[in-house]
């Protein structure tokens, strides 16, 4: 209002000052925040090149930890962080060969590390290794964290399962006793109070040692603070030296000294001299805000090698419904990566066509990933019944049948427009993993529809088989089009309507899937190691059946046989083994072949080093963030 | 504060507590009712899950584990997440309401702000185009979902003005820290508020087309007091009352929008949580974020009743 104008008449002639001015600001705060909210990417940069004067990186993740306790860890979210905070006593490096990590050599018989009846493996300790917290590892270390990893019984637990005294172990740690808080907390700290008299606590005042926690196979013939670990193997083991690699899991070394102090929680905390996330890798966490953010920082004069570049690794939790605007802010340069720390599925196809179709097509990272689907029958669960239940002619004719009319090579291209799948040719075992059959060499591949339809002619002539019959799977991301891409197929090569059942519960999904209440559903696996083992002892035969995971029911006592013997052998010997039960799954028509999983990365070019192998994301110590 | 304004309030707590019980119970007989749990997957079942329903004292009857809630909860205590295993639940939703409540709080602002400002613009500017264009705005705002406004903000602030001006303008669509910078916030708070303010300006604008022309404005102008005391002081204290009795619903409307709007934006805030922990069978988080849920709406709406009788003196309790 001007001021000395008449306030009546001036309020008409000034009438339109007041919202002008309204307006105007308003478009001009606009303007200032978002100007507040800018992020130039050339803030922090240096025209000379070389690595930028921040080691920082920043990548979101679209899942929060379960848990970081390598006891306890079973997703692969949990494990991409953990690799680089923990480490083994071998690991995985970047093509997957098992290279020395805290001890000194891949043990073999060649160089003494295993005994001739492949029972016993020496393991001498790198004795540099130190924990981040200063604390230096030696063989009681290695000799806790295993012995703990199998009390607690969680769900890798049996990557220990070959060592002597595992049964007992877990017998005697027992079941939790039951929780009237709702929290976890008296078994784990039994378990801690039982095992702290044997290790680092031994000799304290009040420290007593359970030894029945103790793993008979497991010594340190150098003594407790020695360099010196022995395994003595129950029966010979030809993938336990790929399971005891497999990083952020129970191969992982972990320090007494901080578990002891919060049994249950202690993995949440930041890494602190005697309480908090402590490892023996080449970053520690120096901060964990539950769904919302991580950071992890450089240990000083880390001991092992490449020594990080990086000084810090700043992770924002995000949900994958925010993913339009993380891939914005990577374009901004807010986020050096994504699709780091397990999220490589996460891009959709219309992001990453757009990417493609931009300048930014050159910071795209395609990764065949180390994961197959296929479709399981119900083979062995005659109370739910169905045509393909059992090794009758007509069963195994009607899978065979489904399996035929299926054309593979058109999903990956219709569901996953060649980006983000590819057809499953070569067996249930991916490519680029032990195994694998071969380009086309899996007869399950095949697309017949010919032959399809003469099959089903022969076994179910009148269609009352395979009437009313129901495919069931989880909703979400592929599974949705496959799905419907199945449907459509069976009904034009078989003319068969089979009935969609989408679960929109994932957990309630695997529960009924676990327990054979499907005769038709989505299934697979992502490789833990690699090794054959770890895909058929996990899904199929009496191994899968014992734990509760045989989703098909397929067992057959020529498969179990071969197994148990593939099991014991090294395996240049295993592998042919292993391939006789991919041929016997495949004559027995256990499953569809789909597809297998591609991950997709964003990568600024000014973040040198990173990328993915089948497995893992590379190591963040080989990272460096360059001038930009 | 009379002794019947007192015994008012007392009364409302007693209901809201009431309510916090029932809706705590419900929700938590409801998701343990659902079928799936957070634990079992591809690599988590048979001993392994038994052990892990054992630890948490999931395989007891419901009752049990209500009532062994119920027995924390009073002490403060919402027992430990299921998903991030072993994380206390209860410094997680308070944080995590904290951060709604500072973009619920930026909303409120952007809606009492704009939808008060445009509504007294376009009535003392009644049938000029500037009444035209809020009025327009007014009703663009109310009918465009805050999730459409979001979507839109992003593409023109994000990714145009990012690619027009080399990411040298253009709003971050990343949350930092704790709690969002102006520069994070004004988009996420201005995609709620602007849908909320839609009502506000129309109430405002008919509230205010109401009272300025009742006879004490017309004497207050006749006074020679300057307009904006008369339209400021006079008009819109008046005109309050019923947008006041709007707040309520609209408390309501910007706690919705602010589940809505956390998701896309990534905010870690309350309303990102109430989506996430059902979906990952959370319960403990899940009760707790309902039960928040249901004290907020409790005591805005005990707030907005309180205030009608600051502004309206009339009004006792």
């Amino acid at each position: 209002m001007t001021p000395g104008k008449p306030h009546l008449g001036g309020a008409a002639a000034g009438r339109h000052r007041p919202s002008q001015a309204m307006l105007g600001l308003s478009l001009l705060a606009v303007v200032a925040a978002a100007a507040c909210g800018s992020t130039s990417s050339a803030s922090s940069s240096s025209s000379s090149a070389g690595l930028a004067s921040s080691q920082v990186l920043k990548f979101p993740a679209f899942q929060n930890p379960g848990t970081w306790d390598p006891g306890e860890a079973d997703a692969e979210v949990d494990t991409e962080f953990m690799q680089n905070v923990f480490d083994n006593l071998w690991r995985f490096d970047d093509s997957l060969n098992i290279v020395p990590d805290i001890a000194t050599t891949v043990p073999t018989t060649a160089n003494g590390g295993v005994s001739s009846d492949g029972l016993t493996y020496t393991v001498h300790l790198n004795q540099s290794a130190t924990f981040n917290n200063g604390d230096k590892v030696t063989a009681q270390d290695v000799l806790y964290s295993w012995d703990r990893a199998v009390a607690l019984q969680g769900a890798y637990s049996a990557n220990l399962s070959a060592i002597a005294g595992y049964s007992d172990v877990q017998k005697a740690a027992g079941s939790p006793p039951a929780s009237s808080t709702g929290s976890p907390e008296g078994f784990q700290q039994s378990i801690e109070d039982g095992l702290w008299g044997c290790f680092r606590g031994k000799g304290t005042a009040g420290a007593t040692c359970n030894s029945s926690l103790e793993l008979s196979g497991l010594t340190a013939p150098d003594g407790l603070t020695g360099y010196t670990v022995q395994i003595k193997l129950a029966n010979a083991c030809g993938w336990c030296l790929a399971a005891w690699t497999l990083e952020g899991t129970t191969g992982a070394i972990v320090d007494e000294n901080a578990i002891h102090s919060d049994p249950v929680n202690w993995w949440t905390k930041p890494s602190g001299k005697t309480d908090g996330m402590v490892g023996t890798g080449a970053f520690y966490l120096a901060s964990f805000i539950p769904k919302q953010s991580m950071v992890f920082k450089a240990v000083k004069n880390w001991w092992g090698s490449p020594k990080p570049t990086l000084t810090e690794v700043d992770v924002d939790i995000k949900d994958p419904s925010a993913l339009a605007t993380t891939v914005a802010a990577w374009k901004q340069g807010s986020y050096g990566i994504i699709g780091y720390g397990g999220d490589s599925g996460n891009l959709d196809y219309p992001t990453i066509e757009s990417i493609t179709s931009s300048t930014y097509s050159k910071d795209l990272l395609t990764q065949p990933k180390g994961r197959t689907t296929w479709l399981s029958f119900d083979i062995g669960y005659p109370k739910t019944g169905g045509p393909f239940v059992g090794e009758s002619a007509t069963a195994v004719g009607l899978r065979k049948a489904f399996d035929l009319a299926v054309d593979k090579t058109g999903l990956a291209s219709t569901v996953c427009h060649d980006l983000l799948c590819t057809a499953a040719t070569g067996g249930l075992i991916t490519k680029g993993l032990t195994g694998y059959l071969g380009d086309n060499q899996d007869p399950l591949a095949q697309y017949d529809p010919t032959e399809a339809k003469q099959l089903l002619k022969q076994y179910d002539p009148t269609g009352t088989l395979t009437a009313n019959l129901t495919y069931s799977y989880n909703t979400g991301g592929l599974n949705d089009p496959v799905a419907e891409y199945l449907q459509n197929d069976w009904q034009t090569n078989l003319g068969i309507h089979v009935n969609l059942n989408p679960v929109g519960d994932a957990s309630q999904f695997i529960s009924n899937r676990l327990g054979g209440q499907y005769e038709m559903s989505r299934d697979g696996w992502q490789f833990d190691y690699n090794n054959p083992q770890d895909w058929f002892d996990n899904l199929w035969g009496y191994l899968a059946t014992a734990a509760g995971a045989n989703t098909s029911g397929f067992d057959d006592p020529t498969y179990d046989s071969i197994l148990k013997q593939a099991d014991t052998e090294p395996i240049d010997q295993a592998l042919p083994l292993y391939k006789q039960l991919a041929q016997i799954l495949q004559q027995d028509v256990a499953y569809i072949p789909l597809y297998y999983s591609v991950g997709n990365f964003l990568i600024q070019p000014w973040v040198k080093g990173a990328g993915s192998n089948t497995g893992f994301d590379y190591y963040w110590d080989q990272i460096s963030i360059l001038s930009h | 504060m009379t002794r019947g304004t007192l015994i008012y309030i007392v009364q409302r707590l007693a209901i809201i507590v009431l309510t916090l019980l029932v809706v705590s119970f419900v929700v938590f007989v409801v998701v343990h009712a659902l079928p799936g749990n957070a634990f079992i997957s591809q690599r988590v079942h048979g001993r392994s899950l038994q052990l892990l329903l054992h630890e948490y004292g999931l395989d007891q009857p419901v009752l049990i584990q209500y009532w062994n809630f119920l027995k924390g909860a009073i002490h403060g205590d919402l027992g430990v997440s299921l998903y991030i295993r072993g994380e206390q639940v209860t410094p997680l939703v308070l944080r995590e309401l904290s951060v709604s409540c500072e973009l619920g709080g930026a909303a409120l602002i952007v809606t009492i702000g704009l939808g008060m400002t445009f509504g007294v613009l376009a009535a003392i500017r009644q049938n000029t185009w500037v009444d035209y264009l809020l009025t327009t705005l007014a009703v663009v705002g109310y009918t465009v979902p805050s999730f459409v406004i979001a979507g839109l903000g992003i593409m023109i602030f994000a990714n145009f003005l990012g690619s027009v001006t080399g990411g040298a303008i253009a709003y971050s669509p990343v949350w930092t820290g704790t709690y969002g910078t102006i520069g994070e916030l004004w988009l996420p708070a201005l995609s709620i508020g602007l849908y909320t303010s839609g009502q506000i300006t129309r109430i405002t604008r008919a509230s205010m087309l109401e009272v300025i022309q009742q006879d004490y404005i017309r004497t207050a102008r006749a006074k020679g007091l300057r307009e904006w005391v008369v339209t400021l002081r006079h008009a819109l204290r008046n005109a309050l009352v019923p947008v006041i009795s709007i707040l309520g619903t609209t408390v309501v409307g910007i706690l919705v929008g602010v589940l809505v709007i956390e998701n896309i934006f990534g905010i870690p805030g309350l309303g990102k949580e109430f989506v996430e922990s059902i979906l990952q069978h959370d319960y403990n988080v899940t009760v707790g974020v309902f039960t928040i849920f249901a004290l907020l709406i409790g005591l805005s709406n005990l707030a907005v009743d309180l205030i009608y009788t600051v502004v309206d003196p009339r009004i006792r309790y």
